[in-house]
């Protein structure tokens, strides 16, 4: 695929709170994507939240999220 | 989250904290243990083979595994299981009456276990399998069981045989009109591509003639990119993900639009009148449309198409290079 980020800038990456994922958990308009390997999510993961490893990221993605413009917040282990 | 936004997602957020910061602040967490009320998602998510859910999500399974088996067998085959049992159950009374246990009462005596018994059995359990039920040959003893049990398997596969009929032709209805769908979808982008362009045609000329007050030329050119970018939103599913393919001729005409579109996006910007000043929802929007058309590229589709798409695709992808 060609190289698609905006004008050669690095695109910046916003954020979400902690204390608006936690009053925005169950709604449905929001996909929350974990994004830890499978065995990590099984463990343990936020309520909700649907499992799409890093390593298979590229393949799966749009199948596992059809809707490019949906809103979707994306977590690993911590400060990443 | 560089590579969801190089995929082309555009409403993506990082949850920086991750997993740690949320279970340190006590946050709500499932594990994959068979608990936990099913999320309105789960079952959306699971039908389209997409990301793996947790086991949290997978109820109903052994609900569905008698539908999937009716699902799976055609409509002749679930008819030949249909008179399968009702001539077995007539063999199995038959031999009833031929080891010397008579099942079937006609008339006041026993249905004998000669060749006119085995037509009496088979009439007698077709009679019970369509629930029928004349009342001239009655079962006895065990055969009331064996009667009961054919009635409720025989009843639910003719039932299940109808209702594969009526939903063939039901499949065939909205296929229909997704297909009438799609073509009107079709028409409406190369319709409004064709408004896009001269909307932004007659920008240009009112930025020449620099009469026209500077709000009223944003608000314009606002609502012609609007509608070009869902329009450019849509081409680009159609090449990502076709549900159907539309016909060549028609693709090219779409793509030949949007090539067009965009040249005179690129011409009107260069006319813009520089005391403007592009808002930043403005800049966003332009900022959509280059991103989306820059994904449109012969070697970019998952799809290969004939060159003379590729060719088009191509031009818009180099067109969308100029525009930012």
């Amino acid at each position: 695929m060609a190289e698609v980020s905006l004008a050669g800038k690095q695109p910046e990456f916003p954020e979400i709170s902690r204390d608006e994922l936690a009053r925005r958990l169950g709604d449905p308009s929001l996909v929350i994507v974990d994004v830890l390997p499978r065995d990590s999510y099984e463990a343990a993961h936020i309520a909700g939240a649907i499992n799409l490893p890093l390593a298979e990221l590229r393949e799966r993605a749009r199948e596992a999220l059809p809707n490019r413009h949906a809103e979707i917040i994306v977590y690993c282990a911590k400060f990443t | 989250m560089r590579l969801l936004h190089e995929l082309g997602y555009t409403n993506v957020r990082h949850y920086r904290g991750g997993l740690a910061d949320w279970k340190d602040s006590g946050g709500l967490i499932k594990s994959a243990s068979p608990s936990g009320a099913q999320a309105p998602w789960g079952r959306e998510l699971r039908a389209r083979g997409g990301a793996y859910v947790a086991p949290e999500f997978r109820a109903n399974r052994f609900e569905n595994a008698l539908l999937g088996l009716i699902e799976r067998c055609s409509t002749s085959e679930l008819s030949l299981v249909w008179l399968a049992i009702i001539l077995l159950s007539g063999v199995a009374y038959w031999i009833a009456a031929l080891v010397g246990r008579p099942a079937l009462i006609e008339h006041g005596a026993a249905v004998a276990g000669r060749l006119d018994g085995l037509a009496t059995a088979v009439y007698f359990s077709f009679v019970t399998a369509t629930s029928i039920g004349y009342g001239d040959v009655l079962p006895v003893g065990m055969a009331r069981v064996l009667a009961v049990v054919e009635t409720v398997g025989s009843l639910m596969i003719f039932g299940a045989v109808i209702a594969k009929f009526v939903s063939r032709r039901q499949e065939q209805l909205v296929s229909e009109i997704h297909r009438v769908t799609f073509e009107e979808r079709l028409d409406r982008v190369q319709t409004n591509l064709h408004l896009v362009l001269s909307e932004l045609h007659a920008i240009s000329a009112m930025c020449e003639s620099r009469s026209v007050p500077h709000n009223r030329l944003a608000s314009r050119l606002e609502s012609a990119l609007r509608v070009f970018a869902g329009e450019l939103g849509t081409v680009h599913d159609l090449l990502y993900r076709p549900e159907r393919e539309p016909d060549e001729p028609r693709l090219r005409a779409i793509l030949a639009g949007l090539a067009a579109a965009l040249e005179e996006l690129k011409e009107m910007l260069s006319r813009l009148p520089a005391e403007l000043g592009v808002s930043p929802i403005l800049r966003a929007i332009l900022a959509r449309i280059s991103s989306l058309a820059r994904e449109i590229c012969g070697e970019c589709v998952p799809r290969s198409y004939a060159p003379a798409l590729t060719v088009w695709m191509d031009r818009i992808q180099a067109l969308a290079r100029d525009l930012s």
